[in-house]
């Protein structure tokens, strides 16, 4: 059997008595590109936050290519391949775009340890970083600060710094909550264009991108999985009609 | 737009002005209390290090002057260490202390770390202040004689200002690398986000815990420097009233900048020494000098300056959100 690249088991998070994720037990391959739908309160993002290490599960175990995680912190994940992006914008507004992509590029070096040698002249750095926003078509913004730019362009850099960091997991939370519809497929265009070998779970709402991204879809509701499966059965599914037409 | 030319040339105008001032001011008075200043502003950019690029509001930053102060005092005059060894023990000390206290510390943030730092820092003043028999008690220590490295005499005033002004700028220089190094922009990253700092791999922890130590050596320099000029220490070097001030110097002066921690310092000096001659109750001028600052220039000093020089040149077709945008970025920098 090859190497999952996340296998979850029997994972649950309370908040105050409340379980959030209730008995999650989910395993993808490397390479997959995994849906995960359910409607608000499902408990996704919690499920992401558990895998990145925002917080320890209260129940479960979590293994990222095989390796047991669930006491690693949030960084350690992120040095063992793990990418991830956030529902809520999480950027630094006062700096650059291009600052912003050096900052995630940074947190996989060495150098974030040095407190002598000039960020700003090892270029090599700066040259990939703007590499990066190119792929995301972000490179006239940047030398503008965060502040400056669009909703749909601050989407697209939280993607360019996850990617920037060249993961082999990576976890995309409503990447494309709130854009225009251009701007949706711009986005859909650029998480087409990643490699294949990247394993790719994402959060998202809308049916029509989903249908056409995902190779698996797991569906969940009150913190539990309802359906898994490919495309059509979950789309048969009469469990998933339920979930979206009950909630 | 801010021009890089004027920033240097200023910066430039100010290393001369400090270099000659020996030669304009030759009150030995006014001497001592430049050199004074700058004791002041190493202590004070070594607490901005951690408030200004780290966020963490420290109030118990007196330890690091006051240890550093004891010891080379305590290992020269009692027991019997060159002034050499003394020196670097005291330092190296220093900072081990920094390194527990940091750990202490850092298992907290905002208000909490505030408390601890606070805590630790009484405890040392009750030390000073109990332990008589290694501290002297309130009587504190006394009997340091000054060094004499390569030669010179620091009992002059004038050397030993210039010899405090070096250090004043290797402290300078260091931050100002600080600033830029991956370490120091990883800080000021876990300021605005330590959650997505986590996320991106940075062990938010270690990067705080790297810069409280940083901050303490440097602490510790001051102390060192502050026990020289002295030639005595006593628990007021530890008290919470010295921490504070240095609190107020960096606050007063613009945190987060290079320059503000040294206006302030010369600002908390000068009123200290100067005013207090004149007027008794000078804590309540600083109290509400203080205040003017905050009312008028809530960023400080230094950035304060900075906005209103930009203001009185753009007056004539002032664009408002340009103006804006371009302090927030320089607030950054
Ligand atoms: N930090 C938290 N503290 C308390 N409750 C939380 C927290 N995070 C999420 N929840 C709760 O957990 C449930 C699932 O939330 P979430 O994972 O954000 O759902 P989704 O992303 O599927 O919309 C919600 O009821 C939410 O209120
Ligand atoms: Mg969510």
């Amino acid at each position: 059997m090859t190497i999952s690249a996340l296998e979850v088991t029997g994972l649950y998070r309370y908040f105050g008595g409340l379980p959030a994720v209730r008995d999650v037990t989910m395993r993808i391959p490397a390479g997959e590109r995994r849906l995960l739908l359910g409607p608000n309160g499902a408990g996704k993002t919690t499920f992401f936050n558990l895998i990145a290490g925002d917080y320890p599960p209260s129940q479960g175990e979590i293994r990222i290519f095989g390796q047991n995680v669930t006491r690693k912190s949030a960084n350690q994940r992120t040095h063992l391949g793990m990418a991830r992006t956030y529902q809520i914008i999480t950027l630094f507004p006062k700096n650059t775009v291009l600052h912003n992509v050096v900052i995630s590029l940074v947190g996989l070096r060495e150098c974030r340890f040095n407190p002598w040698s000039d960020l700003r002249r090892q270029t090599a750095l700066w040259d990939e970083a703007r590499a990066t926003l190119v792929l995301v078509g972000l490179e006239h913004l940047a030398d503008q600060t965060v502040m400056e730019t669009s909703y749909g362009e601050r989407r697209r850099l939280e993607i360019a710094m996850a990617l920037a960091q060249k993961p082999k997991l990576l976890l995309l939370d409503e990447p494309l909550a709130g854009l225009s519809a251009d701007e949706r497929q711009d986005v859909q265009r650029l998480l087409q264009s990643i490699p294949r070998d990247v394993t790719i779970v994402m959060i998202e709402h809308d049916m029509d991108v989903a249908l056409a991204f995902a190779d698996v879809i797991t569906v969940m509701q009150h913190g539990q999985v309802v359906v898994e499966g490919s495309r059509a059965d979950v789309v048969a599914d009469p469990k998933t009609r339920e979930v979206y037409l009950g909630q | 737009m801010r021009s890089p030319v004027s920033t240097l040339s200023l910066s430039l105008i100010g290393l001369v002005a400090l270099l000659v001032m020996p030669w304009l001011v030759t009150s030995e008075y006014y001497i001592n209390i430049a050199s004074q200043i700058a004791i002041a502003a190493i202590l004070a950019l070594s607490l901005n290090l951690l408030v200004g690029w780290g966020g963490m509001i420290s109030l118990g930053h007196a330890a690091y002057l006051g240890v550093a102060a004891y010891l080379s005092i305590y290992l020269t005059t009692q027991a019997g260490f060159g002034h050499l060894t003394g020196a670097l023990i005291a330092i190296g000390a220093t900072t081990g202390l920094a390194m527990i206290f940091g750990y202490l510390a850092l298992r907290a943030s905002g208000l909490g770390f505030l408390m601890i730092t606070l805590a630790l820092g009484q405890i040392l003043w009750g030390v000073a202040y109990r332990w008589s028999s290694l501290t002297g008690g309130d009587n504190g220590l006394g009997g340091l004689k000054r060094p004499h490295p390569f030669g010179l005499n620091l009992m002059d005033p004038t050397t030993f200002y210039y010899f405090v002004l070096v250090f004043l700028g290797i402290a300078l220089l260091c931050m100002a690398r600080f600033m830029q190094s991956g370490l120091g922009q990883s800080l000021q990253g876990t300021r605005d986000q330590p959650r997505r700092m986590h996320a991106l791999g940075y062990n938010v922890w270690l990067i705080q815990w790297l810069s409280f130590v940083f901050a303490g050596f440097w602490g510790a320099v001051a102390g060192l420097l502050y026990a020289y000029y002295n030639q005595f220490v006593s628990p007021q070097a530890l008290h919470l009233t010295t921490s504070a001030e240095t609190l107020l110097m960096v606050i007063a002066g613009g945190t987060g900048t290079l320059l503000g921690p040294v206006v302030g310092a010369a600002l908390v000096v000068i009123l200290k020494n100067v005013v207090s001659a004149y007027i008794t109750r000078w804590l309540i001028l600083l109290g509400v000098i203080f205040v003017v600052i905050v009312l008028f220039m809530p960023e400080g000093l230094v950035p304060g300056a900075r906005r209103v020089l930009r203001a009185l040149k753009n007056s004539p077709h002032t664009d408002k959100d340009a103006d804006v945008s371009s302090i927030v970025r320089d607030r950054t920098q």
